[in-house]
Order: structure tokens, then sequence, then C-alpha cells
């Protein structure tokens, strides 16, 4: 276990997300600032007659909020959130700590302190989402109005004291009062300093405006001046010269209130972290601009499980703590010290660290373009794992940006692609790569969903492409071709495309539903919703016809090809008779034909199926059983009386 | 599982032959030394001596078996080194040599299943008798032995090797071992230069794949509806990263102190360092928090721990019986979901085609069934409709009961090579909604401002004479390569390119393991084939390549200017405000507030109109941050100093003044190494360390009166020695 936790370690070294330029910590803390007054708290009834229902402003900012905190669990495990509301009528603020006593902030709430939260605060923050109640004596807005001025401090003193030197740091703020302070000067000042606290402290302040049904929001009333175009803190991502600020004013009924601003939170959940920066791309001999690489696509795997300590009032994650020693003294010892060493004759073959590290040095951080091809030249088969994205920076060269779009533009055009030798960062293996253009794709909202750039994909060596396996080739005649053309072109996805957003992880999203239920004591959640199965009920009904078509001429055209040396059997899987009564007698005729398909599972199907209505499965022999459990995708691993109860198993599911 | 060798390797070490020629072989057997079942026998040929199993007959003089087939160890390797030199005759024949080495495969792989191999190595003088030698082929034959014949000075007219006045006896003998050679299954014959060459190709392991998933390929489901169709297939790796051999940790063994392990070596001609090595442990701990325990953290017992999950912040326990209760319940399958066109520019009339940087893994094929000819059948209708129309299909592939179900991509795949058609489905995944992450970006051929009006020409966007540049210029750079036999590759050339890494180190290992003294080599030129663009490409591209860059117009950032113009741009709120004004107004803000530091730090240094300012802002700053680490509850506000430092660290350098904080610096580790700041408070110094806040040395900022080495000095020393003894 050691070892491959080490294992791991290394493997992950390449693929962190870190700032190696920068002292702070590679972390993201989003503070909720909700108002709470009047209109905020107002429900708004659907517009809709066939959806009926209300949402307040207030509470679908809180059940946004809600909703990320537990995206965030899932995404970013060492992130934090907070929620602070304010314009209510009782105050709270770090009562037990005596330390900040003194400083008071009149009319904010903090309910949920900044922090990676825990179980029990998701539970507080869904009740007060969704709890009259709760929400009832909480939720009371102040007749005295509240100032900007110390709200925005009162984050300031949140963020300096919890979060201290994240790399990222952002306000939240949702509103439907686009001047809180009118006319009066003083207040108005007040608020646009402690504003310029924050962007100096690092803290972006993204606002979430919400339109009142009789008033657009206008942000040029107060908020633009408190509003900075981007963090200091990211200084190195190109500003997005769009202000989302601009685009995305919620408005509306509740429901599509909830909805957009659902979306634009959403869509600002992470914070953008490079995955490398401001590596020179080399566009020729001594002709070099600068970019960034992110992640955009990246597997997301559940957290690993951890141990949990058991003796005392809560559980609690006891933490690893691993020592290396000598074998021959059990001295601990520096990782200086440690040499590596390969087996090679049967003896190990030792380099020191400076030498293992010179071994796996090529050259410095660099993305060369060492010739075009066609983008065609790029085989389908030919991936090892994720792409990276990169995108220009002027931070090295300026004109980068240009020059980039040129590249991009051109290689769009004509649909050509780079052949680059790529090194991330210091010391990472340099990889073949192939370099495309991606275009910007807009979803029907006009947000963008994929980013214009450039993505490197890392191409196979020769040392990882495996050679064609053995293999049984009967090339289909064109008549049956044809028939399956038939059933493919019935079964489009929307659009055509494949949608990722579409289909949510299942085992990732069940693991952390249970985990859920069990830390906040709730019930099981029942059946998982699995939005990877197919649609089998529409596969019926729309390719059916074509799929039995399809299926006759298979089996005209093997026992033409293969006579009568050919077994049997049809593809198709034999319906039990109970589903379709009409067809029974169907069913249950000896099959004319029989024919080595399916290794003729449907045989094996009745046989196995008749000695469970007799109670006789274990009467089978084993390889039936394994066989049987195998093309119903069950493993066919351990004792026979296992795989009998998987067999038995496998009918009770069914019935 | 590779096939198991046997390989007897024959070197003549006659007088004539000279010591050169020599190398090559061990270097081959030295290859083939790390695998248990590639075993090799080594046959020396115009010996001193004679000792083989046949020597009784005098046609076997002169032909000694050094070694007997077995695995090769490092030490077989030493002694071959040594006894494979030149000896004092020329004596011996090669054919007889030949015979034994027969002889020893015959008797070591009796009638098992080997890759059985002859390699002779040798001038071709000397004496050669022919009788027999039809029997020595058809037992080749029989026996299915390859033989292959390295010759040195052999004629080569690809390596311009031509005797002159070849002594007729050696002509001949050539032509006698070209036609044994030739004759032998897979016979090779050729020169010990083309030998050499052929070293230098890494070799590539063959691994034969096992299936990864065998079972139905299916639409819709075969329980429910009469319409589903379930087609028999199985699954193999197309791609898979060759991993480079993993290293295991060791330290040296107490009392064998660093420089006496060289010299011992030297000195003792064994090179072997397992007597000096002794493996590393690795033990783990388990600790918690523990507000009332020293330090905050007390030990636990492993046995006292129970597996569990985070939920956030909060541990959640999973007792045994439910171990697998986060699970999701999935059986295996291929479960086609629906299809996608790849290319739907000329149907829709829209640039919408399959996104490529979609793949995230590796790629597999999807086979039929072996030995079932209508899977097969079946599932080439099925590729072949694919292909036709140009789609691909999407599925849920779920490998084993309860492994997590994956989304795939099945592209159609047919090969077809010298009338053999090979049909395939390629498999790959595709992201999950968690996987994709929304970071936005701005257009690339258009400029939207903060008005939201689209502006086409601007400083980033290209121009039209740089947009014609990079398009001449990326027209003269279309690749042209030639595979090692001078074949031009069409597509990419994945096959003529090696991982780095992986052959790097494994030649290293081979290196070092018979030169342990030498350092370490620089990596193969080979390995690096692709590193550069080619030579002649540049040289046919490179007016393009002038005009691009002077249309491009890309200059240089000083390193000391980045940073700071950054700031000055952003400094305003989206309204242009001048908030600076205000702040002026503001009376309190001469003095830096504790809780409110680094912004006042930063807007203090801003207004500063004399370096005056600047010093008692600093001297502030010093004050804070002391106070901070001293009323600091063990590592509590540690981060915060961090972030302090950092700040001033960075401020500071834009605003020329590193001595300021390098003054701050020395003296903070002083307290610290003093105590004086609240007892031990190393650990801060650590993280200062790791932060890279130590001193701002010259190639920061040119202001600095530091070296690198006195910076370095500063943030190693004393204190780190210190802290180890302690």
């Amino acid at each position: 276990m050691a070892d491959d936790s080490y294992a791991r370690e290394e493997e992950g070294f390449e693929e962190e997300e870190l700032d190696e330029t920068s002292f702070r910590s590679v972390k993201d803390a989003v503070l909720f600032a909700i108002d709470v007054s009047s209109s905020m708290l107002k429900p708004r009834p659907s517009a809709d007659p066939k959806k009926p229902g209300e949402e307040s402003p207030a509470s679908a900012a809180l059940k946004c909020a809600y909703h990320l905190m537990q995206q965030r669990i899932i995404s970013n495990p060492h992130d934090m959130i907070g929620v602070l509301l304010y314009g209510t009528q009782s105050s709270k603020f770090y009562d037990e700590d005596g330390e900040s006593a003194d400083l008071s902030y009149p009319h904010c709430y903090l309910f949920t302190d900044l922090d990676i939260p825990s179980a029990q605060q998701v539970k507080e923050l869904r009740s007060l989402a969704e709890d009259e109640a709760v929400a009832r004596d909480i939720l009371k807005p102040s007749d005295e109005r509240v100032s900007m001025a110390n709200v925005l401090f009162c984050a300031n003193q949140i963020f300096t004291s919890k979060a201290p030197n994240f790399l990222s740091r952002r306000l939240f703020i949702v509103s439907d009062d686009d001047n809180p302070h009118g006319d009066n000067k003083s207040l108005r000042s007040a608020a646009t300093v402690r504003a310029r606290d924050l962007y100096d402290l690092g803290v972006t302040i993204e606002l979430f405006p919400i339109s009142r049904p009789d008033h657009e929001f206008d942000t040029s009333k107060f908020y633009d001046d408190i509003i900075y175009k981007t963090s200091p803190s990211d200084g190195e991502a190109p500003a997005y010269l769009q202000p989302d600020t601009n685009t995305s004013t919620a408005q509306g009924d509740g429901i599509s209130l909830l909805n957009s601003l659902l979306s634009s939170i959403n869509s600002r959940s992470v914070p953008r972290r490079s995955l490398f920066s401001n590596v020179p791309l080399e566009l020729g001999p001594n002709f070099k601009i600068s970019v960034n690489g992110y992640l955009l696509l990246k597997r997301q795997e559940p957290a690993r499980s951890c141990y949990v300590w058991l003796g005392g009032e809560t559980p609690q994650i006891a933490k690893g703590v691993t020592t290396q020693m000598a074998d021959d003294t059990a001295q601990a010892v520096e990782k200086s010290e440690i040499r590596k060493a390969y087996k090679f004759g049967g003896e190990q073959i030792s380099f020191t660290t400076e030498e293992q590290q010179a071994l796996r040095n090529f050259g410095d951080p660099v993305i060369r373009i060492i010739g075009f091809k066609p983008l065609s030249a790029l085989p389908i088969w030919a991936n090892v794992k994720h792409p990276s994205f990169i995108y220009p920076s002027e931070e090295d060269y300026i004109g980068s940006t240009r020059v980039f779009s040129a590249l991009h533009q051109k290689l769009l055009k004509d649909e050509k692609m780079a052949l680059v030798w790529f090194i991330p960062r210091k010391n990472s293996t340099p990889t073949l790569s192939a370099m495309i253009a991606g275009g910007e794709k807009i979803d029907e909202n006009g947000v963008q969903k994929v980013p214009p750039g450039m993505w490197i994909i890392p191409l196979p060596y020769a040392d990882d492409v495996r050679q064609n396996p053995e293999s049984t080739m009967n090339v289909a005649p064109e008549p049956l071709i044809d028939t399956m053309r038939a059933v493919i072109q019935q079964l489009q996805l929307p659009k055509a495309v494949y949608d990722p957003t579409k289909y949510p992880n299942p085992s990732l999203q069940w693991h952390y539903r249970i985990l859920q239920a069990l830390a906040l004591d709730e019930d099981h959640p029942g059946t998982p919703d699995d939005k990877t199965k197919p649609r089998y009920r529409q596969i019926d009904k729309r390719a059916g016809d074509y799929v039995l078509a399809w299926s006759e001429e298979l089996d005209a055209q093997s026992a033409k090809m293969f006579g009568g040396t050919a077994a049997t059997k049809s593809t198709l899987v034999k319906r039990g008779p109970k589903e379709n009564p009409e067809n029974a007698d169907n069913a249950r005729d000896p099959p004319a034909k029989r024919m080595k398909v399916e290794g003729g599972a449907s045989d094996l199907d009745d046989e196995v199926k008749r000695n469970f209505e007799k109670g006789t499965v274990s009467k089978l022999t084993m390889p039936i059983l394994k066989e049987f459990l195998t093309s119903h995708g069950r493993s066919p691993v351990g004792k026979k009386a296992d795989l009998v109860d998987r067999v038995e198993q496998y009918f009770e599911q069914k019935s | 599982m590779a096939d198991k060798e046997a390989t007897v390797y024959i070197v003549d070490v006659a007088r004539s032959m000279g010591s050169t020629a020599m190398a090559a072989p061990s270097r081959t057997s030295n290859g083939q030394c790390s695998r248990k079942t590639a075993t090799v026998g080594v046959v020396a040929l115009r010996s001193d001596d004679t000792s083989n199993e046949l020597q009784e007959d005098s046609n076997f003089s002169n032909i000694s078996v050094l070694a007997n087939l077995g695995q090769v160890l490092m030490p077989d390797i030493r002694r071959f080194r040594d006894l494979i030199k030149p000896s004092q005759t020329n004596r011996g024949d090669a054919i007889s040599s030949i015979v034994v080495a027969i002889q020893m495969i015959s008797k070591y792989c009796k009638k098992l299943k080997y890759k059985r191999e002859i390699v002779l190595v040798t001038n071709g003088n000397g004496l050669m008798p022919t009788d027999g030698i039809d029997e020595i082929k058809s037992k080749l034959q029989d026996d299915g032995i390859k033989l292959t014949i390295l010759g040195a000075d052999f004629d080569d007219a690809d390596y311009g090797v031509k005797e002159e006045d070849k002594d007729p006896r050696k002509a001949e003998n050539e032509l006698v071992l070209r036609d044994l050679a030739e004759g032998s299954p897979n016979g090779a014959y050729g020169t010990l230069e083309q030998a050499v060459a052929e070293l230098e190709i890494p070799r590539i392991k063959v691994t034969k794949s096992m299936p990864s998933y065998k079972g139905f390929l299916q639409l819709g489901d075969a329980s429910k509806y009469e319409t589903a169709f379930r087609i028999p297939v199985e699954r193999y790796f197309r791609t898979y990263v060759a991993k480079p051999p993993s290293a295991s940790s060791f330290v040296l063994r107490s009392g064998a102190a660093p420089g006496q392990e060289e010299g011992d070596l030297a000195q003792s001609q064994v090179p072997g360092e397992g007597n000096t090595l002794t493996s590393v442990r690795t033990s783990r701990t388990y600790q918690i928090t523990d507000e009332s325990a020293l330090g905050g953290k007390v030990d636990v017992e492993r046995d006292d721990l129970a597996k569990g999950y985070e939920y956030g912040r909060t541990a959640v326990h999973i007792s045994q019986e439910d171990e697998n209760v986060t699970t999701l319940e999935t059986f295996a399958g291929l479960e086609l979901i629906g299809f996608i066109i790849n290319d739907q520019t000329l149907e829709a009339n829209l640039p919408v085609q399959y996104s490529r940087y979609l793949h995230m893994s590796n790629t597999n094929f999807i086979i039929p069934q072996k030995a079932n000819d209508k899977a097969a059948l079946a599932l080439s209708s099925f590729i072949r409709a694919l292909h036709e129309l140009d789609y691909y299909a999407v599925a849920r592939l779920v490998t084993k009961e309860t492994r997590p179900p994956m989304i795939v991509l099945l592209a159609p795949c047919i090969e077809k090579e010298d009338d053999e058609v090979y049909e395939s489905l390629i498999e790959v995944q595709l992201p999950f909604a968690e996987d994709v992450r929304s970071y936005r970006f701005p257009p690339l051929d258009k400029v939207v401002t903060v008005s939201g009006k689209i502006v086409t020409e601007h400083r980033n966007l290209p121009s039209d004479s740089l947009q014609e540049a990079m398009s001449n210029y990326v027209d003269s750079m279309e690749l042209d390569l030639k595979d090692d036999d001078n074949n031009p590759i069409d597509g990419l050339p994945i096959e003529e390119s090696y991982s780095p890494l992986l052959h790097r180190l494994e030649s290293a290992v081979r290196w070092r393991a018979v030169h342990p003294n030498d350092p370490v080599l620089e990596p193969a030129e080979r390995l690096t084939r692709f590193a550069h663009p080619d030579e002649d490409i540049v040289k046919k591209s490179q007016s393009y390549l002038d005009a691009l860059k002077s249309a491009a117009d890309v200059k240089k950032v000083p390193p000391k200017t980045k940073g700071r113009k950054r700031q000055r741009e952003t400094e305003k709120p989206l309204s242009g405000l001048d908030v600076d004004a205000l702040l002026n107004l503001e009376p309190k803000r001469a003095r830096i507030s504790p809780e409110n530091a680094v912004p006042e730090f930063k807007q203090m240094l801003s207004r500063a109109e004399s370096v005056e300012t600047i010093h008692d802002a600093v001297k502030q700053m010093a004050v804070i941050i002391e106070a901070q680490v001293k009323h600091s509850l063990g590592d509590a506000n540690y981060e915060r100093v961090v972030e302090s430092l950092g700040t001033m660290r960075e401020e500071l350098v834009d605003y020329e003044e590193p001595a300021l904080y390098n003054d701050l610096v020395r003296q903070l580790k002083e307290k610290i190494l003093n105590e004086e700041l609240g007892g031990d408070r190393l650990e801060l110094w650590w993280l200062v360390r790791k932060s890279k806040l130590g001193l701002i040395d010259q190639n920061v900022s040119e202001r600095s009166e530091v070296s690198e080495e006195e910076a370095k000095e500063v943030s190693l020393n004393p204190i780190w020695s210190v802290a180890k003894n302690s």
C-alpha cells in the first residue's frame, strides 16, 4: 500500500496545478454575501401555470449557495465556502472569540463561517434555504439600512483571518439593490475605500445582480465603483474583456430566477488555475511567444478513503505521517540521502539524486513546433491521456496574443495541426504532441461553453502502441451493412454531438450521495439516478423494426457464408414469455436455427431459468453458472455457493 | 509474457580480430540481461585453449564454451568482459563452433518452446572446411535455429567497406557463411558495423495483450425487449503508456561513508553495490489533532482507526460490513447510448465536428469474440455502417461487475495491408459533466470592449499582413519525414518516436552496470530526434519565418518590468473612479492597522512621496509581523505572516527597495533563531523558505547587493543545521 501511494504521488506531480511563481497556497475561498431586504424576501410566483410554486430572490440565493457547497465538496474538497447575510435585524460575528469582540458589524449575520464545510453546516444551510420556520427567525430585514462599507470590511476580516494567503478569494454578492446608498456621499465613498481594500487584499468581488420586477439592475449606479476588472493575484490570466456583470442579470419569476442564478454561479464555481504559466511557444528558431496552460478536461475521481479515529466524541480524520528509515539501522533517513537503484542482472544499479534528476532532464519547458500536418493525419487511436489547453499571455512577450491568434485562425481554417515537442514544466518528461486549434463554442443563452484556444494532445510513442490482436475477419456484404446503417440513423444523439454536461458521472455522484446521507443521518437515498443508462424504451420504439430487419439479414448472410457448419442462433435475445404473451408460443418453440454468436447463451438462459424456477440452481455445473453470469455482466469469480447466490439474485431482481 | 529465448553468442577471439570488434557482442548480450527467460550462452572461437563437449575430436579444438545457456547476471558480464580478448592463435574452425552451439541449444532447450538463435561474430579468415555443411543446414532448419552472422571487415556497400586485395580464402569463407546464415530460419548476415548501428535504434518490448473486457456490444435491454441485439466482443489495448523502469530506494549502509565507497569500487573492480547499500523502509504513523496536547497533535494506533471518507471537513466512518455502501451497483456490458456525426460541416453547413480533444484516455480495440464467425460478421456490418456514414457511437462501458461506468466513443477503423483487411472499433473514454471545467477566455478573432462594442482591429489581433505571413510560414513548414530506411512517413512519425525517458533510463542502467564510475550520459540522439525541427525544413522556411517575425513584431518583456505595469492598468474600478483621491482624504490611514495590514501597506506605498514613507511603512509592518508571530497559537498565524512577507517582497522589488526587505528578513530570522518571538518558531522559517521568501538577490532586483549564493546561504544556514540537530 505504501508503494502504491508513492507511485501515485509521482504521477500526481505531473498533473497538479500549481503556481511555482507564487508564495500563495493554491486554494480558493468563496464567501457569499446575500442581501436580506424585504424586496429580496418577497416571493415571486411562477409565471408558468404548469409549474406552480414561488421563490423569493433570497431563498433562490440560499439554494444556490447550498448547491455550490454540495458541489464543491465533490469537486474541490479542500476549498472554503462561507455565507454572510447582510441587512438582517440581528447580527452575528465570531461571538465566542473574545479577540474580535471589539469589532462589530451591525446587521451582518455570518451564517456559515468561511471554512471547508462540515456536514452540520451543509444541513444548517439547507434548512435555512428550505425550512420556513428557521428562515423566519434569521431572515428578518432590519429597519435601519446596513452600511455597505461595513459589509465589505466584515468580508475583509473574514478573508484575512480565515483564508490567509489563499491564491483565490472571492466575494459573491447577491442583491437586487443597485444603489444601496443613494446620494449619500460619505457612505458611498466609505464603501469604495473598503472595496479598494478588498482589491488590494486580492479579493475579487463578483456581483450576481437581480433585477426587480419593475426595475432593471443598473451597475453603473453603485457597483461599477467597487468592482475591479481582474483580481491582482490572478494577474497572469487574460482579462475577460466582457465584464460578466453586464451580461447576466437574473430576472423574471421565481423559478427562472433560481435557474439563471444557478447557471451564472455554476459558470464561476471554479477559480481559473493554470497548469503551467508563461511557457514559450516556439514557432521557429529564435521566434517565441508565451502561453499559459490549463486543464479544462480532467477526470474527477472520488476522494480516496482515509482513516478515521473513533476514540473521541466525534469521529476525526487521522493524518498519516510517513517516515523513511534505513533497513539495517532503523534510523530515519533524509530525502537527500536516498539513492534510487534499478534491478539489473540480479544486482542493484544505483544513481544519486542528482544523477537521477539529470537523467530526467530533457531541457527547459517549451512547446516547440517542429512542423505542420493536415488534421486528418492524426489517427483516431493516437491518444494516451487527456489534453492540455493553452491560451496566449502577454507576460513574457508582447504581441503573443496576436501571433497566437493568427496561428489559431490559420490552423482552424486550413484544418491543420502542428507537431510539437512539449515539456510543460521543469523536469517533466517530454512528449511528442499534436497541437490542434479549438474554436469557441457558445450555448443557446450566449454563454461560452468551450473557450477558443489550442489543445495539446500527447501522442503515443512507438513503445506505447500495441499490435493488432488476432481477430476473425468476416467483412460484411453490402445488404447487411445497409440494414445496420438504417438502425444507426435512427439513434442520433441530440444535434448528433456528444455533450458531456448531460452525463454526470453516476458512480461519483452516488458515492457522495451516500456519504452525505451518512454524514447528515438521512435515509438511504434509494435508487441512484444514472443518466448514462441508455433509453431502452426509446431505442426499442425508434430502431426496433430496423434491428429485426438487420437480424434477419444477418442470419441469411451467415447461413450463406458459413453454410451448415455454422450453428444457429440469432443475435436477438429471446424475450421471456411473460413480457409478450401473444408470442409466447414462439418463444417456447425450440429455436429453428442455432448459431454460435452468443456462445449458446439463450439455450443456457432457458436452462438456468428452469432450474431457478424449480429451485435447483445449485445442481448446475460451474461452467454453466460461470457462463450464465458472464453473459449477464456479473462477476463469475468465487466459490460455487457465491455463484449460485448471484444467479438467484439475478432472477429475483428481474421478477 | 514474452517468449522464452535461447541465444548462443560465438565470438571469434583470434589474434587477427583485434580487440575493437569484441565490444559489440558483450553490449548486445548486455541488453538481455534483465530477463529471466532470455537465456544466453557464450562460446569463444579460436581461443588459446579448448573446452567443449566435443573436444575429443580435433576438429573442435580451439573452441571454448565460456558460459552454458542460462540467465546472464552482472558477474557474468564482468567475467565475459575479462575473458573476451584476443588470443595468441588464429587456429580454429568457425563451422565447428556452430556445431558446438547447436549442441548447446538442443541440450538446453530439449523439445520445449524457445526462440533459438546463434550469433557468430568473426572476421571470416582461417580454415573453414565445408564438409558436412548440408547436415548443419538441415539441423538448423529442423530445430528452428536462427543463425545471425556478423562479420568484421565483411564487404558492405552501405557502410563503405570493401576490402581490396581480399584474401581469396576469406572471400570464399564469406560466401560459405552467408549461404549458411541465409539457409537458416529468418537467418541474417551482416557486418559488425551494421550491428553496431542497429544497437542505436531503441528496442521496443512487444507485449502480448490480454483482453480487458469480454462481453457483449449491445443495443437495447435484452431482458425486456425482443429488439435488442448483442454481439460478443473482446477489448484489447490499442495504446498503453510503457512505463520507464521503476527504481527502489536505498541508502548507503551505515559505516560506509560516501567518499569511501567510490574508492573501494575502483580498487577492487567489483562494482556490485549490493554490499554498500541497504534498502529503505517506510513506516506510517497516524496523528490526530488534540488541542490539549503539546504541539496540538497526538499519535494514535493504527488498530484504533476505522475506514472512512471525508465529506467536507466531516469524517464519515464506514463500518466493515457497509464497506461497499458507496459503490454504485453495476453490471458488465458495453451498451450503445446513441450516435454522433464526426463531421457535420457539409450537412449542417456549420463547423460542427467531433472535438478530438475530448479523448480522455488511452485507446482500445473492440474486436469480435475469438473464432465466432457470426459475431465477426455482425460487428463488421456495424463497423462498416459507421464508416460509411462517418458516424461514431457513444456507449456506456462497465468492464466488470461493480466497476464504475465509463462513457466511451466507438470509432470505426478499417486498415488494409497487402490485401489483408483488419476491422475494429477504436474505443476511448469521453468526459463526464464533472470532468469539464468551465474556464472562460475572450475570443481570439475579435475584441469586445467594456461597453460591449466589437472591435476587429486591436493590438491583440493579427493584422492582415501578419495573417498572411503566418499562413505562408505554416505552409512552408509542412512535415516531410523519412523513417530509418529512408522511406517517406505519411501521417505522424509515431512508429519512429521512442519514449525518451524509458530508453534513456534503460541505457543509463546498462551503461552504469559496466561502467560504474562514469558519469551519466546525454540522451542518445535518436531519442531527441523530434525535439527540434529538421534542419532541411528550417532552411527551407527561413525566409518565411523572417517575414513572419517582422510582421509579428513580438517584443520580449525585460524581466524587471513584469508585474509592475500590469497592476497600474487595473488599479481603477470599472467606473474609472479615482479611489486614490478618496483614500487621501481618510485621515486615519497614516498608521497601518494590524487587522487590515496588507491593503493599507500597499496603499501607503502607492501614495508615498518620499523614501522615508516607504521606510516607515516597512518598519510598521515589521512590528505587526513580529506581533503576529509572538501571539500565534502554534502555527495559527503563520500563513498570515507568509502573506504579509510575500506582499512586502513583491512590492519592495517593484519599488526597487530590496535592501529594506532583506534587512527585515535577516532580523526576523535572527529573532526566530534566538527564540525571541514566543519560543520555537523554526517551523515558520521552514515555511518562509518553502514559500521562497528569502533574501531578494541580484537576479530578482538589480538594486540588490545580495548574490544568489548569499541568498541561498541565508535561507539555509545555519538555521537548518540547527533544526536538524535539535
